[in-house]
């Protein structure tokens, strides 16, 4: 690793990577200023709103730090969404009968056996994470379907309600702690660890990572499990803030994660990625769902706005990779 | 990377920035030149309504047929039903969607079935995608099903999906929704609804007792073609403009994904906070609306919506937002077209549009309505927290 054409790259990926993070902020500032002028008599600045905002991104931006490492690691996890699902409704289900710490064991689990299952058959079949996820996709949606025959299940354990939603931290919204701690942990074991390196090394040049001794199966997997527990995280939290579980959970998510963790500076295509950048990506898709709705867009305009918005971000942010 | 090279693709990504903000810029600028035009905050939304409406029209057939109302539909006698078990006769449930009600309408049918001697050889679900329910057509024809009963997802597409079920003489029975084109004796034998209209209206009347019928609220309808919600969002609207005057819709906005709900409520509520209520289009979006009400420390703004649903009813028994909910009863229509259909086997003329009356439903008579509307107990811990007064 020390020749002088992989110190280049090493350089050069810093400076890359530097600048990525540093569009995506400046992207947030412009679409943040543009809505605070536009809506300045709508109510988008008031505290509540804000409020609003990161509330409504927590879920995804915790799912785009478990996409960040999958992505990260040259592959990709469609299946978070059913996650979401059977993992609120295990969560909801085990809370009915009274046991609200088995419940976020039992959760945990959900996420846990998924995300290693994807992760050993996409590295011991050798079957492409883009496919092992899609059929996960439909076993997991369906398990969730079948676990209580279609029927929503309410949460009434108040204190789990408190922690996994709609609690307060003082001023701060508990929703805004989680994503805090997830955003924190996942950025130090990102950029700090050998674990985060071996990830980008996985995904930046497989055979060279191998050759240099990194498990890169194991990485693999590794990420795939992270990705899908914290798919789970983000079903109980939406068990709590909705206070109840149903099977529909989670079903739109994926596309939002995989946009927010792309205009944060992720490559698709693996070796490169931010995780604070995934947090910003997932900021700026909830800004703009709540500033264009706070616009008065019909449904319509809304999502031609979204769309517009997305391609200008992502072609603002990965561009650089090719650079 | 030598520095000169570095500078160069400094520059140039200055560049590329400055003109990619300029077209986020404009882009932004493009679609917010029609503030309101269309859904948004202003009380128009595109689900149009008002003063057109006539609050007192009968509910009628899609081909104009005049309804019956489901309790003058005849039973079967000893001697009908012998004779369709002797039929060994086999029925197919094409559903358009899933949860709660579609549960119950099955649950009806397939118990009607069941009394009937006849066999449930497919059910499926279509997810609300026409292309998926012609395939599930198709699919079910090959087991020979002799009667068909299905909540088509469109009307328009729904001719063709379901062509190869009328070719083979099936007896086709349409919950809901009918099918251009179609004709009642003919393609299909009868149409069994919830009489949408006065869902609405009944929704309109359970939001005025709520909040004292006079003050602002918010409406948040589905922006979809369906002609299920359509119905009961223009007519809810209707109803308050011509009924209850004092009641003024402020914030008006529109949905298409139920997990949307929830910005849009909270949205709402920050824009307009003197709102006192907030109609939504059906239940399972109403648990938005209330996470967003909650979370905003809302006590106060109360909820009407359509449909049962244990985690609206949970919190409508623990006094929360949720007020109430207009409804229609899915298992006596799954138990009426099932009967309908083994009627027309006998060669028996079906009453083209059948009614079921509308009910409401409201912290007093859960349990009530849950025996009646799906046959079936609240959960527990419904009955539970009704042990409680407010």
């Amino acid at each position: 690793m020390t020749t002088p054409t992989s110190r280049l790259t090493a350089v050069r990926r810093t400076f890359d990577g530097r600048l990525s993070d540093y569009v995506v902020y400046l992207g947030f500032i412009l679409i943040f200023a543009f809505f605070a002028i536009a809506l300045h008599d709508r109510g988008f600045l008031t505290p509540e709103n804000l409020g609003n905002i990161g509330r409504q991104t927590a879920m995804v931006s915790i799912m785009a730090v478990g996409m960040t490492f999958v992505l990260s690691a040259g592959e990709i996890d469609l299946s978070i969404g059913s996650v979401v699902a059977l993992a609120a409704l295990v969560a909801a289900v085990v809370l009915r009968a009274g046991q609200p710490i088995i419940a976020v064991v039992a959760a945990l689990a959900v996420g846990a056996a998924v995300g290693l299952t994807n992760g050993l058959l996409t590295t011991r079949l050798r079957i492409p994470s883009f496919l092992v996820t899609l059929g996960m996709l439909g076993i997991v949606s369906g398990l969730a379907r079948v676990l209580t025959d279609l029927e929503p299940v309410p949460v009434t354990n108040e204190t789990w309600a408190f922690i996994f939603g709609s609690g307060e931290l003082g001023p701060i919204p508990i929703l805004l702690v989680w994503t805090a701690v997830v955003v924190i942990v996942g950025h130090v074991v990102y950029r700090h660890t050998p674990f985060g390196r071996h990830v980008l090394a996985t995904g930046g040049n497989r055979t060279a990572a191998r050759y240099s001794g990194i498990p890169t199966d194991r990485i693999k997997v590794a990420t795939l499990v992270i990705s899908a527990m914290a798919a789970a995280t983000a079903g109980m939290l939406y068990a709590g803030r909705l206070q109840g579980a149903r099977y529909t959970l989670g079903e739109q998510d994926l596309i939002t994660v995989i946009a927010a963790t792309a205009i944060g500076g992720t490559s698709l295509f693996g070796g490169r990625g931010s995780i604070v950048g995934a947090l910003i990506g997932s900021l700026i898709m909830g800004m703009l769902n709540n500033g264009l709705l706070l616009m008065g867009l019909s449904v319509s305009e809304q999502i031609i706005a979204r769309g517009v918005i997305i391609i200008v971000a992502v072609a603002l942010s990965l561009r650089e990779a090719r650079a | 990377m030598s520095p000169r090279l570095e500078r160069v693709e400094e520059k140039m990504t200055a560049r590329r920035l400055a003109s990619v903000a300029l077209a986020a810029v404009l882009s932004l600028a493009a679609c917010s030149g029609t503030p309101g035009a269309s859904g948004g905050a202003s009380p128009a939304g595109s689900s149009s309504g008002g003063a057109s409406v006539d609050l007192n029209a009968k509910t009628v057939g899609p081909n104009g047929e005049a309804s019956t109302p489901v309790a003058d539909v005849p039973e079967l006698t000893a001697d009908e039903i012998a004779k369709i078990k002797e039929g060994k006769h086999k029925a197919a449930l094409l559903w358009a969607g899933s949860g709660t009600w579609y549960n119950a309408a099955n649950g009806g049918a397939v118990d009607e079935f069941k009394k009937l001697g006849i066999d449930v050889v497919a059910t499926a679900e279509a997810n609300f995608d026409p292309a998926r329910q012609a395939t599930d057509v198709e699919t079910a024809m090959a087991l020979k099903p002799d009667i068909i009963i299905s909540l088509p997802v469109d009307p328009v597409a729904g001719k063709e999906a379901f062509k190869p079920a009328v070719d083979a003489g099936v007896k086709l029975l349409f919950i809901d929704n009918g099918i251009d084109g179609y004709t009642a004796g003919k393609e299909y034998q009868s149409i069994v609804t919830g009489d949408h209209f006065s869902m609405g209206i009944a929704a309109a009347d359970l939001m005025s007792k709520a909040i004292g019928d006079s003050g602002e609220i918010g409406y948040i309808f589905h922006d979809a073609t369906f002609y299920v919600t359509n119905n009961r969002d223009r007519y809810f609207k209707a109803a308050i403009e011509q009924k209850h005057p004092n009641i003024k819709i402020v914030a008006s906005q529109g949905f298409t994904e139920e997990g949307k709900t929830q910005e849009i409520a909270a949205a709402m509520i920050a824009q307009h906070p003197n709102l006192k209520g907030i109609y939504v289009a059906w239940s399972a979006a109403a648990q938005g609306v209330i996470a967003a009400l909650r979370e905003a420390g809302r006590k106060d703004v109360k909820v009407v919506a359509y449909d049962l649903d244990a985690t609206n009813d949970l919190d409508m028994a623990k006094c929360g937002n949720m007020y109430g909910v207009a409804l229609d009863q899915p298992y006596l229509e799954g138990q009426v077209l099932a009967r309908l259909g083994a009627g027309a086997l006998l060669g028996k003329t079906a009453p083209p549009f059948v009614t079921v009356p509308v009910m409401t439903e409201t912290r007093d008579n859960i349990a009530q309505v849950w025996k009646t509307d799906v046959n079936a107990d609240p959960p527990a811990d419904v009955t539970e927290a009704l042990k409680t007064s407010c």
